[in-house]
């Protein structure tokens, strides 16, 4: 469920950063073209994987509620620490994309 | 005049939220503290100490106790220990006892002795109170799944209104004023979106059978009983037979159904005419045991055979359904990572409901800034927002005062721990009225942090089952208890804080929020 959640929070993060005025918020900088693009794409393949392993390792039941509340948790932690911690968040969100798969991955 | 129909819904969503918004904060909060329901009767009960125990053993000792203590009793109840609850309670119907002619006892897992509990409603006072308010039935039960209702319109109309739900989906902007609060009451609103809909729902669901009963007594006319025996595959137990036959052993029935459905946890046993050749033995699934309530999860044995007899029958499709949002709702599935999640969850919900009323007044209060006095309807619905939200959590912090306080040998003492809860409550809406706005919510909240962050001292003083003794032994609904009630009044201290050190925000936000409102214009709410 560790792997699930940190998977999910890790797509948020790169959904919110897909975001212009996120990007140049948090990152300081201008997007390069194209660079939102992937971000949109590789966050919603993030959430995606994150359902696919939750109701692979955890049943469609279980699996579908589990997924439910782990992407809720995920996106308010974001949304509600980011003005405070944009930085810690950036690190989380970076240790999540490495952690999350390598996680779930061991529950198999 | 001809108005939008984002205008109307904005309008619905002001209305009815202002409304229904008071009961509506109490349902949620009280609901939400429902998700430990256990977990707190556990702390309001300390005298029953949780033992692991064979599920087949713990059934042998009520067995044992009943047998011994209600030979003649028509019927026997069981409800076993599990994870979360540590007793292993027992009742019987007893003509000459115990309150509606019903006797319950809480039995020691380890001797098979009862236990003398103080007598306390614990998690399931505030049960109750989040679908009954301490109301007469029915009466509780239709205005909270009004309330339900309520909350699903306020929601769909906050969808409507809300006109930036993906642009401004991850936008949250402390320290600014109104504008804060409404980001923040749209955040948490669209971020907890599934659960608000879903525990909103799933009332009407839960409920269906008394909002919409029309279809049921079209069909059984006043006999729910036998629609509910139709649904569920409930027998009809047959009457004593006055032959004696000794019960047949509750283990054995145990076995079978482990044998049947091996890993089955079993929740609830009942025995009807016990000791009699007409005995019926029914064993529940624990509601644990799956997502979805399966009411219909049970099987039942000729209790002087033991002979089965039936099982529950197998579920439609709408049943299961039906089962699916009652058991989201419920939680009973939950372990306690997930059970912690849906805490929040419930808290979240608490929240959109709390900041959308302090939102209604800040917006009417600004007209009147100037003026020493608010309007007449403007001061009630201040008192009215501090008496429902902070004194509600007083009241709650005194119902587990008086579980500790109150001697536990004073006549109806379970039902003094309630009216102290509302004798506080009632308490603390004098003293709103008494104190102007911003006070009143500074010292209360501050009354409450005190009260909630001294708990684990009082648990410390006046049982052996203080932090230091939890701690050690590893009893983490103990302690887990302790440390939130900790974590609450610290939560509740910042706020007090917050109230007291800025008595207007306006003044010390003015340079940015003039920027911004001339950026970006406030919408309606």
């Amino acid at each position: 469920m560790l792997g699930n959640a940190l998977i999910a929070f890790a797509g948020f993060a790169a959904l919110c950063l897909a975001m212009e005025k996120h990007f140049s918020d948090l990152l300081g900088r201008k997007p390069r073209p194209g660079q939102l693009k992937a971000l949109q794409v590789a966050g919603w393949l993030l959430l995606v994987l994150s359902l696919v392993l939750s109701v692979h390792l955890r049943g469609w039941a279980y699996g579908l509620v589990e997924w439910a509340a782990v992407i809720m948790a995920g996106v308010t932690l974001w949304v509600f620490v980011l003005p405070y911690q944009p930085r810690l968040l950036l690190k989380l969100a970076a240790v999540s994309v490495l952690m999350g798969p390598l996680l779930a991955l061991f529950a198999v | 005049m001809k108005e939008g129909f984002r205008q109307a819904m904005a309008w619905l969503h002001t209305w009815t939220g202002l409304l229904f918004g008071w009961l509506l904060f109490a349902i949620f909060l009280t609901g939400t503290l429902t998700y430990f329901k256990d977990e707190i009767t556990h702390w309001t009960q300390p005298e029953i100490r949780s033992h692991a125990v064979e599920p087949a053993r713990a059934l042998d000792m009520a067995q044992r106790y009943l047998q011994a203590n209600a030979a003649q009793s028509s019927t026997w109840f069981i409800r076993m220990p599990s994870d979360r609850e540590a007793a292993l309670s027992v009742g019987y119907r007893d003509p000459n006892g115990g309150r509606r002619g019903f006797v319950s006892k809480t039995l020691d897992t380890q001797t098979g002795q009862p236990v003398e509990a103080r007598d306390s409603r614990g998690g399931e006072f505030f049960y109750r109170f989040h679908f009954q308010l301490q109301m007469p039935h029915p009466f509780g039960r239709w205005l909270s799944t009004f309330c339900a209702l309520i909350m699903l319109l306020g929601l769909v109309t906050g969808i409507i209104t809300h006109k930036k739900i993906f642009k401004e989906f991850f936008t949250f902007r402390p320290g600014k004023g109104q504008r804060s609060w409404l980001d923040g009451h749209n955040a948490i609103g669209v971020l907890v979106l599934p659960f608000h809909l879903m525990i909103s729902y799933s009332s009407l669901v839960l409920f269906m059978y008394l909002v919409m009963p029309a279809g049921i007594t079209a069909h059984y006319g006043n006999d729910t009983e036998k629609y509910f025996n139709d649904l569920f595959g409930g027998d009809e137990t047959p009457a004593a037979a006055q032959v004696a036959a000794p019960l047949t052993p509750l283990p054995a029935l145990y076995a079978k159904v482990q044998a049947l459905q091996p890993g089955t946890r079993v929740g609830n046993i009942r025995v009807e005419n016990p000791g009699d050749s007409n005995a019926r033995v029914t064993l529940s699934q624990s509601a644990a045991d799956h997502v979805a309530y399966r009411r219909s999860a049970n099987w039942t044995f000729d209790g002087a055979s033991g002979a089965l007899l039936g099982q529950g029958k197998p579920e439609s499709g709408a049943m299961m359904t039906a089962f699916s949002f009652a058991g989201l709702h419920m939680g009973n599935f939950a372990g306690p990572w997930l059970r912690w999640l849906y805490f929040f969850f419930g808290l979240a919900g608490t929240a959109v409901i709390g900041t959308g009323l302090v939102m209604w007044l800040g917006k009417r209060q600004l007209k009147h800034a100037k003026s020493s006095h608010l309007p007449m309807e403007l001061r009630l619905v201040e008192v009215l927002n501090i008496a429902s939200m902070s004194g509600l959590l007083l009241a709650v912090a005194s119902f587990f005062w008086a579980n500790r306080l109150l001697p536990a040998t004073l006549e109806g003492r379970g039902d003094w721990e309630v009216n102290v809860f509302f004798i506080s409550w009632g308490l603390s809406l004098v003293h709103a009225v008494l104190r102007s706005g911003r006070r009143a919510w500074a010292e209360q909240l501050a009354l409450g942090a005190l009260a909630f962050a001294l708990l684990p001292l009082l648990n410390a003083l006046t049982t052996e089952r203080g932090l230091g003794n939890s701690l050690q032994t590893g009893d983490w609904t103990m302690a887990g208890f302790d440390l939130t009630a900790l974590a609450s009044g610290v939560f509740l201290a910042w706020l007090a804080s917050k109230m007291l050190r800025t008595p207007k925000v306006a003044a010390k936000r003015t340079p940015r929020a003039a920027r911004n409102a001339a950026t970006e214009p406030a919408e309606a709410s």
